[in-house]
């Protein structure tokens, strides 16, 4: 009765589309080592693409995503051609291209070229389904990342999220950008901490549906249809995804208490990881998969705690801050994203994997549920900072939080996705 | 549908009244069955029609019901029964005794300050120390259905101390 959809043929799926695009792409060898997230961003020119088109496809919708694509990556600083160069620096990109729609079939052939020399460092022809244009330029924005840092870009990643509808919670589903936003549940229930699968293709989430209080369920987006992982007595929560997919972490008070628990994958086998009479509860893991973060109140307060993935080790992750919850390992390894209360609001911090380097992200108002991008460089949060609550995004290098746009309704918990795309991959090249 | 004589009896009533051939005063519906044979059946012709599939009957609900029972309050980050919840608690254990087919779901609420998360444990925490408490009254685990609701169902949709106090509680409903 639960699913197992189809993990490896998508990665299948995005090796072979990636393994296709390195091989016609004419690459130059320019790269930029990154570390740890924020670097100092590349001043690059977006030149409008050439050709004509129509509709949601026309040419100057592309030119606007593949910017916004650009800027939003943290890794350049871009400069529209199409708006004023007049005081902008001399760039080291520019991106140009030309574009088509035909048909039903949106074309672009895209260009990533050195400045001022405009040597080619990736020259590639998309296609796609008109009605899937965003996604082609999406990949092209993150080609563009890939060859200069060697690492692919978010921009076709997605972030899950949740919707407050009166006394009711949904799940939902948008591109990273916030186009697109579609739900996912219809239950009039409640719905919470939706997390994703390694490969981008199925998301855990608590829900009451069935009304016999919080259970595990497990859905793919495409699918839309849930198939139950845990719905042990009393709490079911707050579950994630091993990396490698084969275990799944979560809150279970079966024996009587709020502890956390490793299950399989399918929800069997459950193992308990912790053995306290106080709350412990939100466990995230590692990227190693070696060693879990957690909440527990076993001080007093809610505060993080690091331990093996066996239980082994507990020890508290940070003494510079007093209650902090929510933590979020970055997928780089080196920092883990966390709550804490200050006065009557949650900031948002990060620190070293190893407690020390604690420091600010996000303050002022509640910020809550920092969820990591792929590529370690943001974070998506839940914030009433301007008012209602919604979702922002923060790049690591001090630039301005962003808004998410998601149409007016009361947005929480997001969760982003991997980078891999969801099948079927409708972007050719 | 279980098709026991009572039902079939309301069933038939029902079907009657409907008809404008019944002479029945109240609406059979709604009425609170006793358990002994019901009214309804003594104005039943002697010769009934076939049954007419109809709802079952909202008739089997004791005369206290959940909303009988006092809500409990707690402090802050607190899942510790105060004198006050004790008392409320006491009287409730005594409710229950006396309505011995009185069973409920117990509903740990918190305030909406912390994450979904660790609210939604301590509203466990919150059902679990309730039940536990009308356990050692006496009251079999059996009558209780436990669910934590966390922050998402608040009692008063404020943001201020006062709604704050309102919502870290443990309400009884129907289970």
């Amino acid at each position: 009765m639960r699913a197992r959809p189809w993990p490896v043929a998508a990665s299948l799926l995005a090796l072979a589309a990636v393994a296709l695009g390195l091989a016609r792409a004419q690459s130059a060898d320019v790269r930029i080592n990154v570390k740890s997230g924020a670097i100092a961003r590349l001043p690059l020119r977006c030149e409008a693409f050439q050709g004509q088109g129509s509709g949601p496809a026309s040419s100057r919708d592309a030119d606007d995503v593949l910017a916004a694509d650009l800027q939003n990556s943290a890794v350049f600083n871009v400069e529209r051609a199409w708006v004023s160069a007049a005081n902008d620096p001399q760039p080291q990109f520019v991106t140009s291209g030309r574009w088509s729609v035909s048909g039903s079939t949106a074309r672009l052939n895209g260009e990533l070229r050195d400045f001022p020399g405009r040597r080619a460092i990736l020259v590639q022809e998309y296609s796609s389904p008109v009605a899937d244009w965003r996604r082609l330029v999406h990949r092209f924005a993150d080609d563009c990342v890939q060859q200069i840092t060697g690492e692919r870009g978010i921009a076709e990643s997605r972030i899950a999220f949740v919707v407050r509808e009166g006394q009711n919670k949904e799940l939902w589903v948008m591109d990273y950008d916030g186009h697109g936003a579609r739900p996912l549940t219809a239950d009039r229930s409640i719905v919470q901490s939706p997390s994703w699968s390694p490969e981008g293709s199925l998301l855990l989430f608590t829900s009451w549906r069935g009304g016999n209080g919080p259970a595990i369920w497990v859905m793919s987006p495409e699918q839309r249809k849930p198939y139950l992982v845990s719905g042990r007595p009393g709490l079911n929560t707050s579950a994630s995804y091993s990396p490698d997919g084969q275990r799944v972490a979560c809150t279970l008070s079966q024996d009587g208490n709020a502890e956390v628990y490793s299950l399989d994958a399918r929800g069997g086998s459950p193992q308990r990881l912790t053995n306290h009479r106080a709350i412990d509860t939100s466990p995230c893991w590692a990227p190693t998969g070696r060693e879990l973060a957690f909440t527990s109140d076993r001080s007093g307060s809610p505060q993080i705690y690091l331990m093996d993935s066996d239980g082994g080790s507990v020890r508290r992750l940070t003494f510079d801050v007093d209650y902090t919850d929510s933590p979020a390992w970055s997928p780089r390894g080196d920092r883990i994203a966390f709550v804490t209360r200050v006065g009557g609001g949650f900031d948002i911090w990060t620190c070293r994997a190893d407690g020390t380097g604690a420091q600010p992200v996000l303050t002022g108002g509640n910020n809550e549920n920092p969820r990591w991008s792929a590529d370690g460089r943001h974070l998506v949060f839940a914030s009433n900072r301007d008012g209602g609550y919604g979702l922002w995004v923060t790049d690591l290098d001090g630039a301005l939080p962003r808004k998410l746009n998601t149409g007016g309704r009361r947005a929480l918990s997001p969760a982003w996705s991997p980078r891999a795309r969801p099948s079927p991959d409708t972007v050719s090249k | 549908m279980n098709w026991s004589p009572r039902i079939i009896a309301a069933a038939m009533a029902l079907a009657l009244a409907l008809a404008g051939a019944g002479c029945a005063k109240k609406p059979v519906a709604t009425t609170p069955v006793p358990p002994a044979p019901t009214p309804a059946q003594t104005e039943a012709p002697p010769t009934p029609p076939t049954p007419i599939p109809v709802p079952e009957p909202e008739a089997t609900k004791p005369p206290v019901s959940a909303s009988s029972l006092q809500v409990v309050y707690f402090g802050y980050d607190s899942f510790q029964l105060d004198d006050g919840a004790r008392a409320a608690l006491d009287a409730n254990a005594k409710l229950m005794r006396d309505n011995p087919t009185l069973n409920v779901s117990v509903d740990g609420h918190c305030d909406e300050r912390g994450t979904v998360e660790y609210n939604q444990a301590l509203g466990q925490k919150r059902a679990e120390s309730v039940q536990q408490y009308l356990a050692d009254q006496g009251i079999p685990a059996n009558r209780f259905r436990v669910i934590s609701y966390g922050k998402e169902r608040p009692a008063d949709e404020g943001h201020d101390e006062g709604a704050w106090s309102r919502n870290r509680r443990v309400e009884f409903t129907p289970r």
